[in-house]
């Protein structure tokens, strides 16, 4: 049983970990906490909906079309608001409050079009695997296997000059200005790559149990919870705070019950700022390094 | 006639729960997201006291107070002392298990049930059971906590809490412990919070913790940037708006189903417009840095 639910609890922290990248990047990079995040996750959700099952093109052409809008409303955020909020404050509380009104926006409009109900992506029974006593299904085993491939394309990134960019941009963005960089051109990729992994998050996770427009605000939350138990400032280390939220998830539905699940993960979040608020990974940092 | 007292009543009970957020985010500097958290708390507590201790509920409120304070402590004490988003993020979290607390432990809060038949405020045998009547006890209420609050940030205590805001480091010369300032300014926040959430629970006579979401949280912070924050102007033009708009929006005749989510819509606009544009808010003193 508990070896079940560990399984189950593995899928879905490597969902978590695709869409929690995503975040990271974005936070990691420009500091800002970008809630609207989660309006980006639940607008792909209904994109694919909208596309696959609505207007029934190919999937591969609905799921382009899906990371195409999402990176154009992504940027759109990062044009229209952020970019004029950024030239007038120093810090990123107003972002961050921006960032809610851009969320609430888009949900509503979401609501508006689509209703409130929850949607369901994948028809009838789903095709399932046994080994041993587990079983996983073809939702699960298609989102593992592109965490596997997002995983491994994203620590390759890290490590090349680009990706020594972005965590050049990250500690300090002047100097990347000073070595003939275009800031704008980093901030525009992050934006872009961001959004396409809250896509594909978003769609294993809309296929695997269905969608309503709350969705994203949950996963932005979890993500940035993963990015906390992690370590700030890392960009590896919401992939470990994705598995730990995982493993504890399924400790707490064997153990309790599935609705006390929100209750330990965010009591995790707050024992941690209390006790080691520089995360897992993390190294203290000095007074100045902290924006 | 009724149903204007009601909107004024609305206004009232919103007007204090804005000065809760202000105190905090408009005179300190500090977004808090879980001003509805608190706002709950304060509203089932002086519910349950009142229902299965049939306390009064002017005794009531001031333990609810207490309580929610108390509570309050889990957040402010481990992440004031961080700098950087670190209290936003504590605040997110409390305000989400608050909630799911509030949804789950069936045996104290029934859970989605929600609590109903929560009795009137009554004292000296005078019952405030009608819009009417509770106009009376929200509006006196509301005009002491309004006062108590611009008299607390006139005097120096309120200018520490300002420098804290516009420079931390340069008050911290003066060997001023602003750790300290900023849980006392939270802490009252949220006082007033669980006062606000008891007026909403005995006018309303019926919770249930769906008006307590990290969504309300949210709007509230909105509608403090909309209306402007670090006077005491500010929160009352973010309440009227918010209780005013619905009211403007009936007039157009928006069919029911979209109107909640074009309000929002329009909040939403009016925020981004505001912090692009003014950044103090339409009345507010406070300018986010």
């Amino acid at each position: 049983m508990f070896i079940q639910l560990l399984i189950n609890g593995l899928c879905s922290a490597s969902f978590l970990a695709i869409a929690a990248m995503g975040f990271s990047l974005v936070y990691t990079t420009t500091n800002y906490f970008h809630f609207a995040y989660g309006a980006i996750y639940t607008s792909s959700a209904y994109l694919i909906y909208w596309f696959f099952l609505i207007l029934r093109l190919p999937f591969i052409l609905s799921l382009l079309l899906t990371f195409l809008i999402a990176s154009a409303i992504s940027l759109l955020i990062e044009q229209i608001v952020y970019k004029p909020l950024e030239t007038r404050y120093n810090s990123s509380v107003a972002i961050l409050i921006s960032s809610f009104g851009v969320y609430l926006f888009i949900i509503n409009f979401i609501a508006m079009l689509a209703g409130n109900d929850v949607k369901i992506l994948s028809p009838g029974i789903e095709k399932t695997f046994q080994f041993g006593s587990v079983i996983v299904t073809r939702t699960q085993l298609t989102g593992v296997f592109a965490f596997l491939i997002v995983l491994i394309s994203f620590l390759i990134f890290l490590k090349t000059k680009f990706g020594l960019l972005l965590k050049g941009y990250s500690i300090n963005p002047n100097l990347i200005i000073a070595l003939g960089y275009n800031p704008r051109f980093v901030r525009y990729f992050v934006f872009i790559i961001s959004s396409i992994l809250a896509a594909i998050a978003s769609v294993i996770s809309a296929f695997d149990v269905g969608f309503d427009p709350n969705i994203g605000s949950s996963v932005v939350l979890l993500s940035a919870v993963a990015l906390i138990i992690g370590g700030v400032k890392i960009y590896e280390s919401s992939i470990v705070g994705a598995f730990i939220i995982g493993v504890l998830r399924s400790v707490i539905i064997w153990q309790f019950s599935a609705q006390w699940v929100d209750t330990f993960v965010f009591l995790l979040l707050i024992l941690f700022l209390l006790f080691k608020p520089s995360g897992i990974l993390g190294k203290q940092l000095r007074v100045e390094e902290v924006r | 006639m009724n149903y204007l007292f009601h909107i004024l009543v609305m206004i009232g009970i919103y007007s204090i729960f804005i000065q809760s957020l202000n105190i905090v985010m408009g005179y300190t500097g500090l977004v808090s997201l879980s001003q509805a958290a608190f706002y709950g708390i304060g509203a089932y507590a002086t519910a349950l006291l009142m229902i299965n201790f049939h306390i009064n509920f002017f005794v009531a409120v001031p333990i609810s107070i207490v309580v929610t304070v108390l509570l309050s402590f889990i957040v402010s004490i481990p992440s004031l002392r961080l700098k950087g988003d670190y209290f936003i993020l504590a605040t997110l979290g409390f305000q989400i298990i608050i909630f799911s607390i509030l949804y789950n432990w069936i045996g104290l809060t029934r859970g989605p049930y929600g609590i109903p038949g929560i009795p009137s405020p009554q004292i000296f045998g005078f019952t405030f059971d009608d819009p009417a009547k509770f106009l009376i006890l929200s509006t006196i209420i509301a005009l002491l906590v309004n006062y108590i609050l611009y008299l607390i940030t006139s005097i120096k205590f309120g200018l520490i809490l300002k420098s804290i805001r516009e420079d931390e480091i340069a008050i911290s010369t003066f060997g001023k412990n602003t750790t300290k300032f900023k849980i006392i300014s939270f802490s009252i926040g949220v006082g007033i919070a669980a006062i606000a959430g008891s007026l909403y629970a005995t006018y309303v006579t019926y919770i249930d913790p769906t008006s307590f979401t990290l969504n309300e949280s949210i709007l509230l912070v909105t509608i403090l940037s909309i209306g402007g924050g670090g006077n005491i102007i500010g929160p009352i033009v973010g309440t009227l708006i918010l209780i005013l708009l619905p009211e403007f929006l009936r007039f157009l005749e928006i069919p029911d189903s979209i109107a909640a989510n074009i309000r929002i819509m329009l909040y939403a606009l009016v925020l981004i417009l505001i912090l692009i544009y003014r950044p103090q808010g339409l009345a507010g003193e406070y300018e986010p840095e």
